[in-house]
């Protein structure tokens, strides 16, 4: 490892020091507010060292690129976890958090993200995986108040560990079969000619066992409902967008090297994006609960953005790519007006607390509506443009018959996302009012609002910046 | 090499598959962790298989990592472990059945 190796990781550097620097310190000089503002102040460091300083060698030590690609999700990933940490300065508060703890923690799981997504390895791949993993199963049950956290956390861990044992025998198969770890050689096993091609596709198998689990896609998916609403709110959201995008961000290349040997495993992909498509849709319309609505509507999208993968080609990567940020914002708001209501007793949840609730915070829930509203891809909002891109990309490559699964998947949806929204509007009844909500919160919230509204209105300057960064086929 | 890569390649996945039964079947926490170490290291097997089939080091480097994280996984596995115990008095998994719907 040289210094222009270390100069190229400068910003996964600043997350995973500063986050052991906090870690170290914080054992002496316990403190809450001065450590999470700190880790907010260290997180957009890394992001802007990421968009300012220019590596000068294109790969670190054969694991990690240094592509504008993944500048560009290193960016995106800094500032996720810096707006995370902005939105639990009242929660980590209120529920008594170990402030240095919570944010080294954070700030952690933001540098495996943003290695993971710029993995160019088996190896790397793996890694960044299990950095941000073994954090979030410690963050999930971090609320020591609650039984539901440890019981998310216990659940979280025993499907994370399977997930892992898969995914390393996947790659040590796929690393039997080829003889390497590093992309495109990788996938010499899986040539059709080759003798080792069997144990190239049993790894291809795992692996996709394991990625199910990572991101829940349908039969996969068991985990995912409990953890969300067991775990903290701020948790839930970095969990529903930073974990499953960067996994996504990572199989963009992957599926991008395995070129056109992917025929068997299409049929595989076709069944998972189809039965996550049906299945979470048909999961999500009984639910009362906001965050188990979300767990399993965040199924159904994952199915979108599979099929959007398998679309492939430029066009199927920039519409990955535009959704997972559409998404990626919109959890992020939902979740984080669930945190700026949650008290000491707990958050709200079911639809019976949020009753009415529309006239008694009117911005908050006005933004909490936008956030739906753009999940479910009504037209002015960013989400219509997401799912328009995607089912374009499906339709373009000739899977029409996931793409029409996919629109009416898209299509009750909405019914399911309107439901909280009348419960919040339609039905006046003086609700009793939950946390006024602070600056902070507000901030972030008016960020994730004006970006809903933003691309929805202007997609082009980030699809065309998406178009710069993709990695060349 | 003297072993050939298809003897270690089934003994590594009958190791991880009885890893996996170990998962499935056994209720209690420790038992269930005890079956992913016996999963996680039927890969490191294979790792040092493939490693050397291939006349590589590139597997062996992974093993070495894929130790640094297992152990990074059971530390933090058995302070959950102790942390539930306090909260329920057991580690037993079907003890922890409230979140439904």
């Amino acid at each position: 490892m040289t210094l222009s190796d270390l100069h190229a990781l400068l910003p996964q550097l600043i997350l995973a020091l500063g986050a052991t620097g906090i870690l170290m310190v914080g054992a002496w000089w316990p403190s809450r507010a001065p450590w999470v503002l700190t880790g907010v102040a260290l997180s957009f460091c890394a992001a802007i060292s990421a968009g300012i300083v220019l590596p000068t060698v294109t790969e670190v030590g054969g694991m990690f690129g240094v592509t504008p690609y993944a500048r560009f999700f290193t960016i995106l990933w800094s500032i996720l976890t810096g707006l995370t940490l902005l939105l639990s300065l009242r929660y980590a508060k209120v529920h008594r958090f170990a402030g240095a703890e919570y944010t080294a923690l954070v700030l952690f799981a933001g540098a495996g993200m943003s290695l993971l997504s710029a993995a160019s390895s088996l190896v790397g791949l793996f890694l960044g995986l299990e950095t941000f993993t073994l954090v979030l199963y410690i963050l999930i049950a971090f609320n020591r108040g609650e039984a539901i956290g440890a019981e998310a956390g216990l659940k979280y861990l025993v499907m994370g560990a399977v997930a892992t044992g898969f995914l390393a025998f996947g790659i040590a198969l796929i690393y039997a079969s080829s003889g390497s770890f590093h992309l495109p050689e990788a996938m010499h096993g899986l040539q059709i000619d080759g003798q080792m091609r069997p144990l190239g596709l049993l790894g291809w198998a795992m692996l996709l066992v394991a990625i199910g689990f990572k991101v829940s896609l349908v039969p996969f998916h068991l985990w995912t409902p409990d953890v969300y609403q067991g775990a903290p709110a701020p948790v839930t959201g970095l969990l529903a967008t930073g974990a499953k995008g960067a996994m996504f961000a990572a199989l963009i290349p992957l599926f991008a090297a395995l070129g056109t040997l992917t025929l068997e495993l299409n049929a595989v992909l076709a069944a998972l994006a189809m039965l996550s498509m049906v299945g979470g849709t048909l999961a999500a319309l009984p639910q009362r609960n906001l965050k188990r609505m979300l767990a399993y509507s965040s199924v159904v999208h994952m199915g979108y953005l599979l099929l959007g993968l398998m679309s492939g080609g430029p066009d199927g990567q920039r519409a990955v790519i535009f959704y997972l940020i559409v998404y990626g914002i919109a959890t992020l708001g939902a979740f984080g007006v669930i945190t700026s209501f949650a008290q000491a007793d707990g958050e709200p949840q079911d639809y019976e607390t949020f009753r009415g609730l529309g006239y008694r915070h009117p911005r908050r829930c006005s933004a909490l509506s936008a956030f739906l509203l753009s999940l479910a891809g009504i037209p002015p909002l960013a989400g219509f443009f997401g799912k328009f891109g995607i089912f374009h990309a499906a339709l373009k490559s000739n899977h029409h018959l996931l793409a029409l699964v996919g629109i009416l998947a898209a299509l009750v949806s909405v019914s399911y996302y309107l439901r909280p929204i009348i419960v919040l509007f339609m039905q006046e009844r003086p609700a009793q009012r939950l946390r006024p909500g602070c600056t902070h919160e507000f901030a972030v919230l008016t960020v994730c609002f004006s970006l809903v509204l933003y691309l929805g209105l202007y997609p082009g300057p980030l699809l065309e910046l998406i178009s710069q960064i993709l990695p060349s086929p | 090499m003297i072993v050939p890569l298809e003897h270690v390649l089934y003994l590594s996945a009958i190791l991880f598959l009885l890893g996996l039964g170990c998962v499935l079947a056994r209720r209690n926490l420790i038992m269930i962790l005890i079956g992913v170490e016996i999963m996680l290291n039927a890969v490191g097997l294979t790792l040092v298989g493939a490693s050397a089939f291939w006349q590589q080091i590139d597997g062996q480097i992974m093993v070495v990592f894929l130790m640094a994280m297992t152990s990074a996984e059971v530390s933090i596995s058995l302070a959950m472990v102790v942390y539930l115990n306090r909260r329920k008095g057991t580690v037993d998994v079907r003890a922890f059945d409230e979140l439904r719907g």
